[in-house]
């Protein structure tokens, strides 16, 4: 009987399929036209967004459906540099990505590490500690003021230790810690090794792909990172990324809702607008393929239990 | 078990203990602490007491509070609008991820799949900039109305369409991210059921009905019932960008009317923090809720890495 298998799949049924991937049906069509509309409905808005930035103001002026600059030009961006606001956000945001991405790493891979080891007393009690605070948290208030008590040096450092663990990516790497074979640290453990000399010597050259995976992910999140800014941070040479960006596009925006028949009076902003969005996303742009690979395995390492 | 086999232990597994030194560290001082600052629901903040020093007025706050009627509203607006939620964005990606498997042609689908998770990734500082220059007076949108002859349609500072434009921006940046878990449920699908309905003769559409979707019911259904444990707390981030003076009072759920009281009006800690205590504690009690539900259909709850012994 076994002879009788071609790649385990019966000889009728490897006929049949390659005859139906010959034909296309209705439904692909339809499928593809949907799809395609979909699709262009995300592009199309983001084109527009680097096409304004390249355009002079007369251009702009002539025409909203703006999909290619008939002549380019880089003022849009000199006028975002000359602004400055953006420049600082970039430095500081990359400082915070700089302290705050390592930071979070240390935390999360030395406590998923921890958890991940077998039966040990209160090892089910530290698991609950973690799950509690998933479930509940004492706002921005008590936050706000335990900063305020800490006299940190440097308002930064608020922004840093306020978001150090993700207790979706502790478990995560918990579970991915887990099915790692127990015969790795016992057989170090034989050797006399001890637990962090384990973690760091065999564990994690062992666990790239989770470390990757991991790395992405919070430096995304700090990246994108701005509500703890806004409310941490007053000064303005400190300014995250978003937050310029925000002050950049979204502030102006809201005082122009108000006054809608200034717009011509105004200097032409949008192009400096724009340029400062296109320049805000270009490193999440540029690391997006990657993230793709990364997420989709990290997620069905741990996430997904159904 | 005895006291001295559990010291031991204890002392056996001191490096582990070690290993897990920092980050429960962190949790302490970042998030367990300030739970403790939630007793200031309970007092009258004085900034030269401190938390510790204010004095009680126990339950003082929250009579204000609930006689506070922009309160109320924001509660209700919170509930409404995600439930509205539940109704307009959870399916979405559901009918991506069915759509997206039928997909044949191999390169389309991963161009399709990137472009769709994409904005995902973007803050919605960026995805509101985007969306506000698409949909402005002078922006795309509204030139190709004019080009067609028709009015501008003021499609952000409008109240009446403001719930609406939330539902239909949250599913352009985030239902392609969703729609990979799916995809992910979807792809674990065991193919003998797919040949036999073949061998049956059934449509394509018809497997999409019958199996596939039946298949993933369970990522469904912990999905929805996510959704619901969300209910009081999502949407802070959308709202708070894209929302203008024009739609402001539209827009302001609950974490919005903490925001507002907190930062931006005189600020009274301890009102503020007794209306923070309400929603943790609604929040809280949904998430249980939504776990438990979970757990009674027989899915494995919302949190199921606390295991028990053996793993697969």
């Amino acid at each position: 009987m076994a002879e009788a298998k071609t790649n385990g799949t019966h000889p009728n049924l490897v006929r049949r399929r390659r005859s139906m991937h010959n034909r296309i049906e209705i439904l692909d069509v339809v499928l593809v036209v949907i799809l395609t509309v979909l699709a262009l409905l995300i592009v199309i808005p983001f084109i527009n967004v680097l096409t304004i930035s390249f355009v002079t103001q007369q251009e702009y002026l002539k025409s909203s459906i703006l999909l290619f600059p008939t002549e380019v030009t880089l003022e849009n961006y000199k006028m975002m540099f000359a602004d400055g606001r953006i420049w600082t956000g970039y430095r500081t945001t990359a400082l915070l990505l700089a302290i705050g991405v390592p930071l979070n790493l240390f935390l999360t891979t030395s406590m998923a590490y921890g958890l991940s080891r077998p039966d040990y007393p209160f090892k089910r009690f530290f698991i609950f500690f973690v799950v509690l605070t998933m479930l509940f948290n004492g706002g921005i208030v008590p936050m706000y003021l335990l900063m305020k008590q800490l006299h940190l040096p440097n308002p930064l450092w608020s922004i840093v230790l306020v978001y150090g663990i993700n207790a979706f990516y502790l478990i995560i790497m918990m579970n991915y810690f887990q099915n790692l074979p127990l015969a790795l640290s016992e057989s170090a453990k034989l050797d006399g090794a001890g637990e962090w000399t384990i973690l760091f010597r065999i564990i994690l050259p062992l666990s790239t792909p989770i470390m990757a995976t991991m790395t992405l992910f919070y430096a995304v999140d700090r990246w994108n990172e701005w509500f703890n800014a806004m409310i941490f941070i007053r000064k303005s040479d400190l300014v995250v990324l978003q937050l310029a960006l925000r002050s950049i596009v979204i502030d102006s925006q809201i005082s122009q809702q108000l006054n809608a028949s200034n717009v011509q009076a105004q200097q032409f902003t949008e192009g400096m607008k724009m340029a400062s969005v296109i320049v805000s996303m270009l490193p999440i742009m540029c690391v997006f393929p990657l993230l793709q690979r990364h997420f989709v395995k990290g997620m069905l390492v741990g996430a997904i239990k159904a | 078990m005895d006291n001295n086999a559990l010291i031991r232990r204890i002392i056996r597994s001191k490096e582990t203990y070690l290993l897990l030194l920092p980050g429960v560290a962190w949790f302490v001082i970042f998030a367990y602490i300030p739970m403790y600052g939630l007793t200031l629901a309970f007092k009258t903040y004085k900034a030269s007491l401190g938390i510790f020093g204010s004095p009680w007025v126990g339950f003082e706050n929250f009579k204000y509070v609930f006689r506070d009627p922009a309160f109320l509203e924001s509660v209700w607006r919170t509930l409404w609008i995600n439930l509205g939620r539940i109704v307009f964005q959870f399916p979405v990606p559901i009918i991506l991820a069915l759509l997206l498997n039928e997909l044949r042609f191999q390169r389309f689908k991963k161009t399709v799949q990137t472009i769709f998770t994409f904005p995902h990734f973007l803050s919605w500082i960026v995805v509101s900039s985007v969306l506000i220059n698409f949909l402005d007076m002078q922006g795309m949108v509204n030139g190709i109305i004019r080009m067609f002859g028709g009015d501008p349609v003021n499609f952000l500072g409008n109240t009446s369409i403001f719930v609406p434009l939330l539902y239909i921006t949250d599913n352009w940046k985030n239902a392609g991210w969703t729609m990979i878990i799916y995809l992910a449920a979807i792809s674990s699908i065991d193919t003998e059921q797919y040949e036999s309905a073949q061998l049956d003769g059934a449509t394509r559409l018809q497997t999409m009905w019958y199996i596939t979707l039946p298949s993933i019911m369970n990522t469904i259904v912990v999905m929805l019932i996510l959704s619901v444990g969300n209910l009081m707390t999502a949407g802070f981030d959308q709202i708070f960008n894209i929302s203008n003076a024009a739609t402001a009072k539209a827009g302001e759920i609950l974490d919005i009317y903490i925001y507002r009281i907190t930062f931006q009006s005189a600020a009274d800690f301890s009102f503020s923090t007794a209306v923070s205590l309400f929603r943790s504690i609604i929040n809280f009690a949904l998430l249980l809720l939504a776990d438990r539900i979970c757990k009674m259909l027989g899915s494995e709850g919302l949190f199921p890495p606390i295991r028990r012994k053996s793993r697969r």
